[in-house]
């Protein structure tokens, strides 16, 4: 049954819809017929039954009569007191009944005194005896006496019957011959429609009457194999039995018949439905299988041809409906192609190696570049193997931690083969439509060496270009310590050539200290400059702000004078030392100071604070000069924009500033009023996750 | 794809004709029977057959009768008898004796098988038609009117109905055999009951009645015989009875109705309707060979009451109490 169903499942719809239409068509008529089969039999059984009681209890309803009305004008005739003129009686009784053959006196020895006979004359013969010995001895003792079915000179079969009556104390018999003909006849030639069969059986069990002649006058006959449905009736006085019997082969043959006729019927029906179901499966299949195939050379990759039908119906709906997504779906295919045209062009043009990873740091794509950097072997790496060169997945990556809402972007060193160290720029970023498994994680690598290398070089530029427009203030604050030094050294010169007595010790030490002093000045200026001249990579190291903002005072301090710019400095007490690389904040705070003293003209006041809010160090530079026009807020940081006279600025300051507060993971707003004056807000978190040179 | 209805419809047309002969129902085409007879005197039997038919359970869509009459020739009896052969009937009946001895002869001369139930035939042991009256044997069975042995026994009614008469003209065909027959007997008859009775073949004589009219004394009577040319010339028998006052017996009813005083045999109704049991029997699928020959089942005993007047004769008392009468409010009746 299993595999029935499994094949039946296997199958097309055209043949299941013509299966189901032959279940649906055959089982139904096979059940009514068996129901009506198993029901109608007994009923069938139980009619024939009735029928056979009905026609038996006519049958022998119509003998007994018969016979009953012999009897009683035979016994009509004993009453009569005068038999002296018999004759008309006896005619009477021939006129009553047809079947009476001829009626006899017998006297009590047995012989026919006188006799009426239908076909015969009425001529005595000589002694001539009526009675058979069985009935003869019957005669002794009953008043009713029946004889033997026999028969007469032509055959035809007859019995005698008598009654006795008694006259003049002599036992006398009125007897009759009666003629079977008709009762064996009727029973004999009774349509039977049903193949039933009647027949009569006289006292001895001897056939008397037989719709099958054959059998007529042997012994009862012997019962066949055949199972019969039956009914027998018993006539009492004869001592005869009627029998109708079916065998039941044939009872049941119009039961069999319409049963064959249902199978037939239902072969038929089964035919018909067959062909309605074929015709149905393939009216309903057709467009499915023309559906399918268009489906399969639309999935292959080929135009798929329009499917018509000219049908209303819901598959006409369908067809119409894939003929409008076909459409749809090559003109989206073809803008896919050449979306994925573009896409490749980005991605393998884009300069930057892309890579696919998946949650467990699998990378399952990368693009050629990337492919290119990397080795077939190292790609089967983890990721963090494979970029980050770690045995760990990295702390900061959206993949270790998915709450991260950053990408994990970071600067490292990478070195391949015997190329040079290059420097890469990493970011991680999350797939909202990832299939598992395939890569939720897009990690995009660029080669920012040469953009670090810029940035480097603008910022050295920047730093030079500085440095070069405080070469005048650093010869002034060097030129006085010098000047002073010189002093003291020649008047102390001076005295010691003039053999002063007064140069004791004390003043010895006092010259000395003050050249020293001024010596130190002047160090700590160059050491100063030096230091922030400094061409270096982004070194990190731990540094008092406050000491920066100091050194970083001391290289503006000239043009602060030279100005006369108040300088108001607001550090706040125990600031903790912060991380990161100090010169290039002191680039920073260098290239704001001097911005702000460019902005004043003369008498102005920068205010410099710094302290530390919330988890961030912040740093504002307030002055109070001209002040940046608002349609030139979105363009200062952009490189090489300056309001600055030629030979003033080089345009980098701001955009260097950009770069390197970005770098300490920090942010640089502006507030600016034209005439009122500008301020600019660093803020740089304390626990800064500046980007990290890594190898 | 594109279904073409015509085919599709001709294949349902092809597989109903297919099957239609095996869920129709079986052949029901009646059974034909064949009927022959030598004139329209003999149409009474086949009224009495089909109502026998009727009355077993036959309807009229079961049977169908094909009726030849030989229209009182024998030539052209024989010649409807081909033609009812040439039509294959199941089974024929034969109306009379004349009809079935010429039905035998031509089926005996071509060879041909057919059951047949002769419809009152007299003596058909002693013509040959059966080989025993309790199993014919042959193809033939059905009635013995018992016309031949009842010859006698219309001789002793005759007398008992007429006790006047004192000597019987007996009219019989000497080319009847059981005309012939039925001859012996009554001059058995006769001898056993003393009477003269005067034989008059009337095949030897083409005007055998002007003949017998100056035979005719008071007192005679006629006794006619079975035998188809005494049927023919029954009014003019009749006739001859009313003319010369002579009281005649003959076998048939129809011979009262035209005229003669009393009948003593079977009708051709009751020999109809009788035989209707014969042919139920062989279409139940029994051979004639095994149907015993039946005696009719009522022998009829019919006097004409306008006759008797007419003739004016006496009747015996006794004798009428067996006795139908027709005409029964005719002038002069006593019974």
């Amino acid at each position: 049954m299993k595999s029935i169903i499994y094949w039946l499942h296997s199958q097309p719809m055209r043949v299941k819809v013509l299966v189901f239409g032959i279940i649906m068509s055959t089982i139904p008529l096979l059940l009514i017929s068996y129901y009506y089969y198993s029901n109608v039999k007994p009923d069938l059984e139980e009619r024939i039954i009735s029928k056979q009681e009905l026609v038996l209890q006519n049958l022998t309803g119509e003998i007994e009569l018969e016979f009953n009305q012999i009897f009683q004008q035979v016994q009509m005739f004993s009453i009569i007191n005068d038999k002296e003129d018999k004759q008309p009686i006896f005619y009477d009784l021939l006129m009553k009944n047809t079947s009476i053959e001829e009626v006899v006196i017998i006297n009590e020895s047995g012989r026919i005194e006188e006799k009426v006979s239908r076909y015969d004359l009425n001529i005595l013969e000589s002694n001539e005896r009526w009675f058979s010995d069985e009935m003869w001895d019957v005669f002794q003792s009953d008043d009713r006496i029946y004889g033997e079915v026999e028969f007469n000179q032509f055959g035809q079969p007859v019995m005698k019957i008598a009654l006795v009556y008694r006259e003049n104390e002599r036992r006398n018999a009125v007897g009759v011959t009666i003629q079977l003909q008709k009762i064996i006849g009727q029973i004999s030639s009774l349509k039977q429609d049903d193949l039933s069969y009647l027949y009569l059986l006289d006292r001895e069990g001897k056939v008397i009457a037989h719709q099958d002649y054959r059998k007529l006058w042997h012994q009862s006959p012997e019962a066949d194999n055949k199972e019969m449905l039956g009914v027998r009736e018993e006539l009492v006085d004869l001592g005869w039995t009627i029998i109708m019997e079916q065998p039941k082969t044939t009872a049941y043959e119009p039961i069999n018949d319409m049963f064959m006729k249902g199978l037939m019927v239902a072969v038929i029906v089964t035919l018909f439905v067959s062909l309605i179901s074929i015709y149905a499966g393939l009216y309903f299949t057709a467009p499915i299988v023309l559906l399918d195939k268009e489906m399969r050379r639309l999935k292959a990759g080929h135009v798929a041809s329009p499917i018509i039908l000219n049908r209303n119906d819901e598959l006409g709906q369908l067809s119409q409906s894939f003929n409008e997504m076909s459409q749809e779906l090559q003109e989206k295919s073809f803008r896919l192609k050449q979306e994925k045209e573009r896409l490749d062009v980005v991605v393998n043009g884009i300069g930057a190696g892309l890579a696919l990873v998946t949650k467990n740091y699998e990378v399952t794509w990368t693009n050629p570049l990337l492919e290119s950097w990397m080795s077939k072997e190292e790609i089967e790496l983890p990721c963090y193997t494979l970029i980050g060169g770690m045995n760990t997945p990295c702390d900061n990556c959206p993949i270790t931690c998915p709450e991260i809402n950053e990408n994990a972007d970071t600067i490292m060193r990478m070195q391949r083969g015997n190329r040079e160290e290059r420097l890469f720029r990493h970011r991680v970023f999350p797939l909202t439509h990832a299939i598992k498994g395939e890569g939720e994680y897009l990690i995009v690598i660029e080669d920012v060496t040469e953009e670090k290398q810029m940035e480097e070089k603008m910022i050295q530029t920047d730093k030079l270009s500085a440095l070069g427009l405080m070469a005048s203030s650093f010869a002034h604050e060097v030129n006085n310590p010098l000047a002073t030094i010189h002093v003291y050294a020649e008047d102390l010169i001076d005295r010691l050539e003039q053999y002063d007595d007064d140069l004791d010790e004390v003043e010895m030490a006092l010259y000395l200290r003050k050249i020293k002093e001024n010596t130190d000045r002047c160090k700590r200026i160059t050491g100063n400059l030096l230091n922030f001249s400094r061409k270096s990579n982004w070194k990190v190291s731990q540094f008092d702000i406050k000491e920066i903002i100091q050194n970083s005072i001391s290289l503006v301090e000239y043009s602060l004078k030279k100005k006369n710019v108040l300088l108001d400095v607001s550090i706040q007490e125990e600031m903790p030392y912060m991380a990161g690389d100090s010169i290039k904040l002191m680039q920073v705070l260098v290239n704001l100071i001097n911005n702000s003293i460019d902005a004043i003209n003369q008498d102005g006041t920068v205010a410099i604070s710094a302290f530390q809010q919330n988890r961030n160090f912040v740093f504002k530079i307030k002055d109070n000069g001209c002040g940046i026009p608002n349609h030139e807020m979105q363009k200062i940081f952009d490189p090489f924009f300056t309001t600055k006279p030629v030979g003033k600025g080089t345009g980098l300051g701001l955009s260097v500033c950009y770069g390197i507060i970005e770098e300490f993971g920090g942010t640089i707003m502006v507030e600016s009023k034209v005439g009122k004056g500008t301020m600019i807000i660093v803020s740089i978190p304390a626990e800064t996750r500046f980007k990290e040179d890594k190898q | 794809m594109k279904i073409k209805w015509y085919f599709f419809l001709f294949t349902i047309m092809v597989l109903s004709i297919i099957t239609f002969p095996f869920i129709s129902n079986k052949d029901q085409k009646p059974l034909k029977i064949g009927i022959i007879m030598i004139g329209d005197s003999r149409y009474e039997k086949l009224i009495g057959l089909k109502k026998g038919m009727k009355e077993l359970g036959y309807d009229d869509w079961s049977t169908e009768f094909l009726v030849k009459s030989g229209r009182d020739q024998e030539a052209t009896l024989a010649s409807q008898i081909e033609d009812l052969l040439n039509e294959k009937p199941a089974l024929i009946v034969a109306l009379g004796g004349i009809e079935t001895l010429k039905l035998k002869e031509i089926m005996e001369k071509q060879n041909i098988q057919i059951p047949v139930v002769f419809a009152g035939v007299a003596a058909p042991k002693e013509i040959g038609l059966i080989k025993d009256y309790r199993s014919p044997g042959g193809l033939f069975t059905g009635i013995n009117n018992y016309h031949t042995s009842l010859s006698g026994k219309r001789l002793e009614i005759f007398r008992d109905l007429v006790p006047s008469i004192s000597r019987f003209h007996i009219l019989y065909d000497e080319d009847i055999e059981v005309s012939k027959l039925s001859l012996e007997n009554v001059k058995a008859a006769a001898e056993r009951l003393s009477l003269e009775i005067i034989p008059w073949n009337v095949s030897d004589s083409k005007n055998f009645l002007s003949e017998m009219k100056h035979k005719i004394h008071l007192n005679d009577a006629i006794l006619v015989m079975p035998g188809f040319k005494m049927e023919l010339l029954s009014k003019e028998i009749a006739q001859f009875s009313k003319e010369y006052h002579v009281p005649v017996m003959g076998l048939y009813e129809n011979e009262i109705e035209d005229g003669i005083l009393a009948s003593y045999g079977t009708s051709y109704f009751d020999q109809g309707y009788q035989s209707a049991r014969f042919v139920s029997s062989i279409i139940q699928g029994n051979s004639p060979a095994d149907i015993p020959v039946e005696m009719p089942d009522n022998i009829r005993f019919i006097v004409n009451q306008k006759v008797k007047s007419e003739l004016g004769i006496s009747l015996n008392k006794d004798i009428i109490h067996l006795a139908e009468f027709i005409n029964p409010n005719a002038e002069g009746m006593s019974q």
